[in-house]
């Protein structure tokens, strides 16, 4: 009995020590020159989808959870984010080149298409991120008017 | 039991205490994130790496992911996405004219990308296959711009993307698909002769 007390305290140490390692938080409140929105026409109902199904990882605005709070958790998504906008930013999409914005908007559309986005970890979690035939369609048809 | 109540209390007052201070700093990094981004996408030339540059290079990388693509093989095609990004690293921009410089980083900034999602999608062909179809746009403007120094051909087949049609450069005249492989290896036709 002593025994396994001596171990959860000592797991217990080491999961309130982990808390103050809590990565940099996405939530920069301030709209760049580069967003997307200042360089092409959003819809607002293309723009509902983007903000509840796309921003929390492509975007500079992330809406956390409570458990991001709460580490490892929170680093987890941290790094989700992080390689979420590498790949995609739309509050810098001002700052692709040209040919890259049509490749990301290409993208974009095979990803919503096939479904590998947005991804099923975080549709799980996120049960509003889930699209619906009507949203995929409103997101295919809205890349597919800006590249032409 | 009283012991784990206590320690648990003790956890979440100190979860409280460094949460609240490590929460400050927030606004400012995402700018330098978003910097981040753009400038590691620039090639890092080093000395040894400037001698041995040209177009031709990433060129025939990306002949041979097509042709890799034709097969059906997903490894080669990755590897020839890994070859393409290394080509990208020793190309030596110093001696293009300004015209020049802007097609290229234009091209380069997207192709590269491209190189490496491929480069990463081994065992996902059909992913593959779609980020060639957008490198191949961007390799035809490069060959457009720089010649390839040997006699091309630019292809089309009209059936991938739902119809919609897509684009690719070979070496050969005679028609092997890139986009459907062995399964229909001869669809599409010659649109334009490369030199």
């Amino acid at each position: 009995m002593r025994r396994t007390n001596k171990w959860l305290l000592m797991l217990l140490i080491a999961f309130a020590v982990i808390q103050c390692i809590q990565p940099a938080r996405n939530k920069s409140g301030q709209v760049l020159q580069t967003d997307i929105t200042n360089m092409y026409e959003v819809p607002a109902d293309v723009q509902r989808v983007l903000k509840s199904a796309c921003y929390d990882c492509h975007s500079n605005n992330t809406r956390y959870p409570w458990y991001s709070y709460i580490q490892p958790a929170g680093w987890w998504l941290a790094h989700h984010i992080n390689e979420g906008k590498e790949e995609l930013n739309f509050s810098d999409f001002g700052s692709y080149s040209l040919r890259r914005r049509i490749s990301k908007l290409r993208s974009i559309e095979n990803s919503i298409h096939d479904g590998s986005m947005p991804l099923s970890s975080y549709t799980l979690l996120h049960r509003d991120a889930r699209l619906t035939e009507e949203e995929k369609r409103l997101i295919i048809a809205w890349v597919g008017g800006l590249r032409d | 039991m009283k012991h784990i109540i206590l320690i648990a209390t003790a956890n979440i007052v100190f979860f409280a205490a460094c949460n609240g201070s490590n929460n400050q700093p927030k606004t400012g990094n995402d700018t330098v994130q978003s910097a981040q981004v753009t400038t590691s996408e620039k090639p890092v030339a080093t000395a040894d790496q400037q001698s041995t540059s040209s177009v031709k290079e990433i060129v025939n990388s990306y002949l041979k992911m097509k042709n890799a693509l034709a097969g059906d093989d997903d490894k080669g095609t990755a590897a020839a996405g890994d070859a393409m990004v290394a080509a990208f690293d020793k190309f030596d921009k110093s001696s293009l004219t300004a015209d020049q410089k802007k097609v290229y980083e234009d091209v380069e900034s997207d192709a590269r990308e491209h190189a490496e999602h491929i480069g990463k999608n081994a065992g996902n062909i059909k992913h593959q296959r779609e980020h060639f179809d957008m490198l191949s746009k961007d390799m035809y403007e490069l060959v457009k711009t720089f010649g390839a120094g040997q006699q091309l051909y630019y292809d089309h087949c009209p059936m991938y993307n739902n119809g919609k049609g897509a684009d690719w450069i070979s070496e050969t005249k005679e028609i092997s698909n890139p986009y459907f492989g062995k399964k229909m290896s001869g669809c599409g036709t010659v649109k334009e002769e490369l030199k």
